[in-house]
């Protein structure tokens, strides 16, 4: 009796519950991926809290959220040059609810042997703009060009004290770009990133530092540091009245605008209506008043690039730099073992 | 004046009291939850007030601030696990306060003299701000080796019952602390071509390992034996200090709050050092503790507490008149500035007096809060001395891996996490003390870099080292300060520190 019931219980009662669930699972999955996003969003940023990466992902993700009608929860992941927080995201299902806000860095994480990723592995949402390095000294310097400091280095090799973050940081590369150009040689003194070097140069324990104009911009408003040249082919609005690199030296022209990015990537693999759900969301939020002005106050120039337009700039940057870096022989791997191309004189 | 009054005004509004109010409890908690850091719920705070006004955003995290730099000690005194870095140096003494029934005294004591150091930094912050960032740029890549050093140099100090097992413990530390790329050449080190270990071992995750795995391990061990050990049972007793006893170690409140002051206004060194750096100053100029150091001693949390909270206010010192953290929590709250579109930097105590008063007037709330917060439901939080070890641990377990997973989402923070938790486990069946090795961590790459730096800026010439060691005044007193460190029974520092002894009160010497 116990028995008979049991079976007609699986019969009648389980077995068309299990139908119906599964049905309506089939006919839903389909229709999932137009309602993207239906939950929260997960937005792994591969630098530390303050920095300049953390900045403008969270002042930008603001305004996308309005646009996917969802909440995109951001943490940071660091460690590694960024590789750590790189690879979570890579490790991730591609179904477009974990985003990857991330710098240049990943471009050279092949030739500097750091990481196996690269960008080739993601797809860009949204490059959201660029920065602009500058040379700065402080304001008690007898230095007044960069012109100056060239020579003064050609005289005195490897004795002025350079701030520098690290292999592939920004001093790094434009101290490779003036070895490969003028042929100077410094003496880079090592530190974590752009915040201990910058209160090393106002205390004068390096001589001058390259840093992005957002670290600095409110020293040299504040007349404690001079700014020498912009790393750049014209002059920044950002840096009113500092001359531009390859104006003053054309030999450098082929190098430039080079300077740290900014942007949101997800894992290759993404359907692609999430992702360009996800670029119609980031477009107007980068294009924003709101965003130019934050851009404007940290000394950054808006890109908002996406699709092949945002994988172009990230190739003719990567060949920029890894190629500066294998002639400044700071790679583990020659740009030719990734076919990273040489870049085009221009 | 007049603009401070009126930033006071302003601030106490209702919805600013609350805020504030709202952030020190969130601190508190966050701060004793070993891996939740301040940093990141700071960081977790820009995002959700992004949308608000500028001023009730910073109310906020100040109060997440102070609350959260206070509240480490918490669990460093109730079960040995530092919440903070910044704790570590509280546990030495704290948690023994704790084993011998004085749990309440020892969160009373840390309470207080956390607002002590709190305002003392305020007022150095209010005063003589600038002048005191001036101060802390002349500190060159050397004078941060010779600071970090002496850190260093407390460790010989600290096993109190084997300096060789201290030393081998405090090694093994710095070795760790080294694992990863090199601050200079980008080499890997230690990595034996593992990926893996390109990024380092995150001294966090050696901390809850150490501190608290391997005490859950340990303990359980016992349990098993019916070995439980004998714990006092804690009586709350006491737990607002008495004035009698705050006054007598004022003059060393007063003291570690100028060392937290400046140690915090340094770019690059934060509440850490500066409470380690207070330990030991403590150590060496009380000459009668209460108790020896490290059973219980009161001066031993008295120092580190206070000037850990100092720190703070040197943090913001740097932050405010110069636009530079002093530390990682004021190097988001500067983000959080520019992300309000504020422009911090050398100009903004010029362009906007306001908001530089508004700030100190929410530290200083924030200050009043914790005092506040910080006496109230202790008797809770003592009773979990008591709570069954069968119980506790396991708990304290899951803490642990959360925690660890919590820095910064990584799982592999969770594996080094345990094998540390293993490696302490065996270190206590063996008698070495875990402190010294978690202070290696976090010191040894500290004192790499920075003697690095100073090393190339002289271009590898040892001789030029030396001879700034003795010619730049700021590195000359440093130096002597770590020389007489090490050689303690020289006849000359013996009379040195009786001349100090007599400047500071004799009252000690009853004791």
């Amino acid at each position: 009796m116990h028995a008979e019931a049991a079976s007609r219980l699986l019969k009648f009662v389980l077995i068309p519950a299990l139908v119906v669930t599964l049905a309506w699972g089939v006919m839903v999955v389909p229709s999932r991926a137009q309602v993207y996003p239906e939950r929260s969003i997960t937005g792994i940023i591969q630098w530390g809290a303050g920095g300049t990466t953390d900045r403008v992902s969270r002042r930008i993700t603001p305004l996308a959220e309005r646009a996917l009608g969802q909440r995109v929860v951001l943490s940071n992941m660091t460690g590694a040059s960024g590789a750590v927080g790189m690879q979570y995201v890579f490790d991730q299902r591609a179904d477009g609810y974990t985003l990857l806000y991330a710098a240049e860095n990943p471009t050279i994480y092949g030739v500097l042997d750091l990481s196996p990723r690269n960008f080739d592995e993601f797809e860009p949402i949204n490059l959201f703009a660029r920065s602009i390095p500058v040379v700065v000294v402080r304001s008690d310097s007898k230095l007044r060009y960069l012109t100056e400091l060239i020579h003064l280095a050609k005289q005195q090799p490897g004795q002025i004290k350079a701030g520098s973050t690290g292999i592939g940081g920004v001093p790094f590369v434009v101290g490779a770009m003036m070895t490969a150009v003028s042929g100077v040689k410094f003496n880079p003194i090592p530190f974590d990133g752009d915040g201990p070097a910058i209160p090393a140069l106002l205390g004068g324990h390096i001589d001058f530092h390259v840093s992005v104009m957002a670290a600095v911009a409110e020293h040299i408003r504040a007349g404690r540091m001079r700014a020498l040249a912009v790393i750049d082919n014209v002059p920044a609005d950002v840096a009113p009245g500092v001359p531009a690199l390859g104006q003053m030296m054309p030999e450098y022209r082929p190098y430039l605008p080079w300077g740290p990015f900014f942007g949101v990537w997800v894992k290759k693999g993404t359907p692609a209506p999430a992702v360009r759900r996800l670029a119609d969301a980031f477009r107007p939020a980068v294009a924003s008043e709101d965003t130019r002005e934050f851009l404007d106050l940290i000394g950054a120039v808006p890109l908002n690039l996406s699709g092949d337009e945002a994988m172009r700039w990230v190739k003719q940057w990567q060949s920029v730099t890894a190629w500066l870096l294998h002639d400044a022989k700071a790679t583990q791997k020659s740009p030719e073992m990734f076919g990273i191309p040489r870049p085009a004189r221009k | 004046m007049e603009l401070a009054l009126q930033a006071f005004r302003e601030f106490l509004s209702p919805q600013n009291v609350a805020l504030s109010a709202l952030g020190v409890v969130g601190g508190i908690i966050v701060g004793a939850v070993p891996g939740l850091s301040v940093t990141m719920a700071t960081a977790l705070l820009v995002s959700m007030t992004y949308a608000w006004d500028t001023k009730p955003a910073l109310a906020m995290m100040l109060g997440i601030y102070a609350g959260g730099v206070y509240g480490g000690s918490r669990s460093a005194i109730l079960i040995n696990i530092p919440g903070t870095p910044s704790a570590v140096a509280t546990g030495f003494d704290g948690y023994p306060m704790a084993q011998r029934g004085e749990a309440g005294m020892a969160i009373g004591l840390s309470t207080v003299q956390s607002f002590i150091g709190g305002v003392l930094g305020l007022v150095a912050l209010v005063v003589a701000g600038p002048l005191i960032s001036e101060f802390a740029l002349k500190f060159a890549p050397r004078d941060y080796f010779l600071l970090v050093a002496m850190g260093l140099s407390l460790v010989s100090r600290l096993g109190a019952k084997s300096m060789p097992r201290a030393l081998i413990a405090a090694a093994g530390g710095v070795l760790v602390g080294l694992v990863g790329m090199d601050p200079v050449t980008g080499e890997g080190r230690f990595t034996f071509g593992l990926p893996l270990l390109i990024g380092g071992v995150h001294f966090i995750a050696v901390l809850i390992g150490l501190f608290g795995l391997s005490e859950v391990f340990y303990q359980l061990g016992r349990v098993g034996r019916g070995d439980v050990p004998q714990i006092k049972i804690p009586e709350v007793g006491r737990i607002l200090p008495s004035w009698a006893l705050v006054l007598r170690f004022l003059p060393l409140s007063l003291r570690t709050s100028v060392l937290g002051i400046m140690v915090g206004a340094l770019p690059g060194t934060g509440g850490e050092i500066a409470a380690l750096l207070a330990y030991d100053h403590a150590k060496r100029t009380v000459r009668k503790p209460t108790r020896p150091f490290g059973q219980g001693a009161i001066e031993g949390v008295i120092a580190p507490e206070t000037a850990n909270n100092a720190a703070i206010g040197g943090a913001l010192i740097p932050m405010l008149t110069l636009g530079i953290p002093g530390d990682a929590v004021t190097a988001v709250l500067i983000g959080a500035l520019f992300i309000h579109g504020l422009r911090p930097g050398p100009l903004l105590m010029v362009e906007m007096p306001d908001l530089f008063w508004f700030i100190a007037a929410s530290y200083a709330l924030a200050n009043v809060f914790l005092l506040i917060f910080g006496l109230m439901a202790v008797r809770p939080f003592v009773k979990l001395v008591n709570v069954n070890k069968k119980i506790l641990m396991p708990m304290i377990a899951l803490i642990s891996v959360v925690g660890t997973y919590a820095i910064q989402n990584n799982i592999y923070d969770v594996f080094w996490m345990i094998g540390f938790g293993i490696l302490g486990y065996f270190m206590k069946l063996g008698d070495y003390p875990v402190g010294p090795m978690v202070l290696g961590v976090i010191l040894g790459p500290l004192a790499d870099i920075n003697f690095r730096r100073a090393i190339l800026s002289v271009r590898g010439s040892v001789p030029a080292f030396l001879l700034e060691l003795v010619t730049n005044p700021i590195s000359l007193v440093l130096t002597i300060m770590m020389l007489s460190a090490f050689v303690p029974r020289l006849p000359s520092s013996a009379a040195l520190r009786g001349l100090l002894g007599r400047l500071r009160l004799g009252k000690r010497e009853g004791a």
